[in-house]
């Protein structure tokens, strides 16, 4: 027993020296640390060698960016396609949804949708297709040796899917009962009618799908979105993997090269103007739903991706309720309270609309007036007093400690500059964000908090059994009480 | 054409297996005195590195009344140690003790029923209260999170399943001797605080997956009617009468029972040094005592006699479930249900997807499981869907009945046996991208195969799954009195929104 607790002496002794830290004791009787105490540690930064991506402009206006990482004999080819959601005509929503799937299910000119999916599976190759609201994406993850009949498909499936008519019947039919089905889910629900709340039920970024806009939307339409938007010039095209340049340049030529391109009007999107401006208030929503857990949201629009206050906006929310475990409302609503398993802070910094700065959680119903009383606390205390310091330094720490992940593989290095190509941002963005973060003091963040919160003028929105809370939400503001259409 | 097709299978069969054979070199094995299992794998992509953290520790080894305490203590695992977490751990101890007295003379009293003293009640609930903010003095909030996330830490969490607890994180490699001293400090000084606060973050859980879930309710029924005797039918996330009245004493003599070093492996794949990081973890969970073995799980679930059949009434469109009783890991036929696992429902040329989802369109999804609840014990092969209207859960039933009688009568064809092993060896070389998802997989074998080396033998065992193993193995497994069903099904009187 001596000799162990001697033996464990010996080595505090060595290794804290070697760290160079001092050898803090815990004002406790609790055995030292054999390493010294964790909370002393001093380390050497985190270097970080970004690889040189290359960008290639094909003669037909493709953009491609290149990055060979020979580790694994694997190829990924990925794409940004400048399509959305957002541009598909009101009386079809669920449009450009349903033109990603079956362009991936449909077949191509060179064979039907069951040929390329047996071809796909026996090769292990993997080929997704989507179009979400603000760009379409799509890739294709297969072994190096399966390249030539791979690119092949996914370079046909692009350019002329066939959207074969059973596929398109299909598509729609499980669009339908995903709707039938939408009730089910409390977090789905919830989140739809955020958005509504936020952009309006008519706008582009807030519509959904409903059993009348899937059913009108035919297999003309899809041929037709697809006819509309996808050309060369609006690709963005990234591969990842194990190539040589000039031959993977080949193959793309080879694949791509005769697409011809063609000019692609993306309309601009409508104004937003169901959210409240200066002076509106708070609304407060509530959907009855029969539940022992109510979901809240409370939110507002917020800045632009390329917005000067980002940067400080997205730290304040690290330290609101973007970190798990030691965010405030993690920290308050959770461990402290115990009111939420599930709780924190989101900003979606927006690109071709406003962003969106939220805060959300799951309670019991019997909770619900407490866990939404101390979330707008959280915020409107943001407004009030500067961050401490230790809170500043952890989010600071946090973020450049951690910096080294964004380059963590090929596929996030180049999906990230593809990204930024998209929506217009310097490719520099990221290293901005870091030195920005650098920078950022107290009073910054006092003061972003000041310009871009609004708890006086949320969209609060609780999904669940009003009868249930302990007191009524109509403190907060004044109550609409919304329902959900069938169908919609 | 025939002969070069055979020779063409040949040489991708080679290449699947040379890839598994110099991964596998690249993996080192080293077992501390205390019985933990260190695994390491160098990959110097980029300056971090991945820790996965598995224990042999999970719902299996609970019974009714202590259901949840495995992911309970999971949780707790978080709130520090002897020295983390806490201002004064030495002021913080009778604090924390009274407290737990209170609790248990709350849940005595409760436990009288309809006999309890209410007014005694009150006054314990009250002094139960003020003790709680007391030692809330103590508390330094999320200390341990804090120190990971300051030092980079990314991807913090831990999960608790039938089997095994698990605790993984990714961070600069640089950082590991800070991530050693306090993972290790943390796995051998845990000091359970905020405990009762902390059942009801739990209790929370338990709405969101199981209680407002329609698919949460359902599985929780399912394998309940599917393991009568076998812990496996327990919920992991505990019932909430467990979870109300789990004492800490129990809560942390179970951590005594299970939690000791020769229960843990320990997988590390990053950019390290294979020395450095031995010679750091001797330090570090090396000095950790062993422990006595922890106890064997011996229920064994009687064998079947006849179809079960559960309803589930929730206000939700229907799911249906199907398992059929099969053996666990250790047995030969689990590698043929992995080939069935997949030959029925992986990708869209699966069978049960191209029948179901694409011909008769009955469903809008198929999936199957081939180790339900669990890997470990005997356990269940299940079949999951979700029916499109106006077609019912009976529909697909009978369906699906159809597609594995075909197993039982027609041998499986070699060109679908092939596309598995084609899957099998692309899964392998995709599971090397991630550092995260590596370490998980060497723990995870190490944990339940017993040797993490099945994760690169995986491949010849299921190349060895015959036509023939296939049609035996359902002809004998795929009965109705060996089956369990659970459909979800609407109340007759359907109530989907309180009424103001």
């Amino acid at each position: 027993m001596n000799r162990v607790v001697a033996a464990l002496f010996a080595r505090v002794f060595f290794l804290t020296a070697l760290l160079t830290a001092p050898p803090a004791l815990a004002p406790t009787a609790a055995q030292p640390a054999p390493l010294g105490d964790p909370r002393t540690m001093i380390f050497d930064p985190v270097t970080i060698t970004v690889p040189e991506v290359e960008r290639v402009v094909l003669e037909n206006g493709m953009i491609v960016y290149l990055l060979p990482d020979r580790e694994l004999p694997l190829v990924t080819v990925s794409a940004m396609i400048r399509t959305g959601a957002i541009y598909e005509p009101a009386d079809k929503v669920g449009l450009a949804g349903l033109t990603g799937i079956v362009m991936r299910t449909g077949g191509t000119a060179r064979l039907t949708g069951d040929q390329v999916d047996e071809e796909l599976e026996f090769l292990a190759a993997n080929i997704s297709m989507g179009i979400g609201a603000e760009s379409g994406s799509a890739s294709l993850d297969l072994l190096k040796k399966d390249l030539s009949q791979g690119l092949a498909i996914f370079a046909d499936m692009l350019r002329a899917p066939a959207f074969e008519s059973a596929k398109v019947e299909q598509a729609k039919r499980q669009a339908l009962e995903a709707i039938r089905r939408r009730p089910d889910s409390p977090g789905g629900i919830t989140a739809r009618e955020f958005r509504k709340l936020l952009f309006g039920a008519d706008h582009p970024l807030g519509r959904e799908s409903t059993t009348d806009t899937v059913s009108r939307t035919t297999r003309d339409d899809l041929v037709a979105f697809h006819r509309q938007f996808f050309a060369p010039n609006s690709l963005i095209l990234g591969v990842t993997g194990d190539f040589e340049k000039p031959a993977m340049l080949d193959a793309l030529r080879k694949a791509f090269g005769d697409w011809q391109p063609q000019p692609v009007a993306l309309p601009a999107l409508p104004p937003v103007t169901a959210s409240s401006g200066p002076g509106a208030g708070r609304s407060v929503n509530i959907l009855r739903r029969d539940l022992s857990q109510t979901h809240l949201r409370i939110g507002h629009l917020s800045v632009k991706e390329d917005d000067p206050d980002y940067f400080a906006l997205a730290l304040l929310e690290d330290i609101l309720g973007g970190n798990s475990f030691t965010s405030r409302l993690f920290r308050d609503v959770r461990s402290r309270q115990g009111l939420a398993y599930s709780v924190g802070s989101r900003i979606a910094p927006g690109n071709a609309g406003p962003g969106v700065f939220m805060l959300h959680a799951l309670t019991k119903g019997p909770s619900t007036y407490q866990a939404l009383s101390s979330m707008l606390d959280h915020m409107e205390h943001l407004r009030q007093e500067p961050v401490s310091t230790e809170e500043l330094q952890l989010a600071k720490d946090a973020f450049l400690n951690s910096f080294v992940f964004s380059f963590a593989d090929s596929g996030l290095i180049v999906g990230r500059l593809m990204g930024l190509e998209y929506h217009g941002l310097p490719k520099d963005f990221l290293q901005r964000f870091r030195d920005s973060v650098v920078r950022l003091t107290k009073e910054d963040l006092l003061r972003v908090a000041r310009l871009h919160l609004h708890p006086d003028r949320v969209i609060i929105l609780a999904v669940g059994k009003d009868n249930d809370f302990e007191k009524p939400l109509s403190t907060f503001g004044r109550i609409t009480v919304l329902t959900l259409k069938p169908g919609g | 054409m025939q002969r070069l097709l055979i020779a063409m299978i040949g040489l991708v069969l080679l290449t699947g297996a040379a890839a598994a054979a110099t991964l596998e070199e690249r993996v080192v094995e080293h077992r501390l005195a205390n019985g933990l299992t260190l695994l390491l794998m160098e990959r110097h992509q980029a300056p971090i590195v991945a820790v996965n953290l598995t224990y042999k520790v999970g719902g299996v080894h609970e019974h009714n009344g202590i259901t949840g305490v495995a992911h309970l203590y999971e949780h707790m695992a978080f709130k520090g140690s002897r020295t983390i977490g806490v201002t004064d751990a030495t002021q913080e101890k009778p604090v924390l003790e009274e407290l737990d007295r209170l609790a248990e003379a709350i849940t005595a009293e409760k436990a009288r029923g309809t006999a309890a003293d209410r007014t005694r009640l009150a006054a314990l609930r009250k002094q139960f209260a003020e003790t709680e903010t007391k030692a809330d003095g103590f508390v330094v909030p999320a200390e341990l999170a804090t120190l990971y996330q300051r030092h980079g830490g990314v991807g913090l969490n831990a999960t608790t399943g039938k089997d095994l607890t698990r605790y993984f994180l990714s961070f600069p490699s640089n950082r590991l001797p800070l991530w050693a001293a306090v993972e290790s400090d943390r796995m051998a000084n845990g000091v359970l605080r905020e405990f009762y606060k902390e059942k009801n973050v739990v209790l929370e859980e338990r709405r969101q997956r199981t209680d407002n879930s329609p698919s949460g309710r359902l599985h929780e029924a399912f394998s309940a009617a599917a393991f009568q005797a076998h812990p496996y039918g327990l919920p992991v996330i505990g019932w909430p009468s467990d979870l109300d009245g789990l004492s800490k004493a129990r809560t942390e003599a179970f951590f005594q029972t299970y939690y000791g070093p020769a229960n843990a492996v320990l997988a590390i794949v990053g950019d390290i040094n294979q020395k450095d990081v031995i010679a750091l973890v001797e330090q570090t969970f090396g000095r950790i005592p062993a422990r006595p073995p922890s106890p064997p799980v011996l229920t064994i679930e009687p064998p079947y006699a006849g179809e079960r059949r559960v309803e589930v009434e929730y206000a939700a469109e229907p799911q249906i479930l199907i398992g059929f009783h099969k053996p666990g890991a250790d047995h030969p036929d689990d590698d043929v249900f992995d080939v069935i696992d997949s030959l029925l429902s992986e990708g869209r040329t699966s069978r049960l997807h191209k029948r179901l989802v694409q011909e008769k369109q009955l469903a809008t999804s198929v999936s199957t499981f081939s180790d339900y609840p669990g890997a470990q014990y005997p356990n269940l092969f299940v079949i999951g869907a979700t029916p499109r209207a106006p077609h019912t859960a009976a529909e697909i039933e009978q369906a699906l009945y159809e597609e594995l009688d075909r197993l039982k009568k027609e041998p499986v064809t070699p060109r679908e046996l092939e596309k598995i092993l084609n899957q099998v060896d692309a899964a392998q070389v995709r599971a090397l991208r991630s550092n995260s998802g590596m370490a998980s997989r060497l723990g995870y074998f190490q944990a339940i195969n017993g040797d993490w080396r099945e994760t690169f033998k995986q491949r010849d065992r299921i190349a060895r799954v015959s036509p023939e193993d296939i049609r035996r193995v359902a002809a004998q497994y795929f009965t109705k009195s060996n089956r369990v069903v659970a459909t979800l099904v609407k109340p007759a009187k359907q109530e989907t929104e309180s009424k103001p």
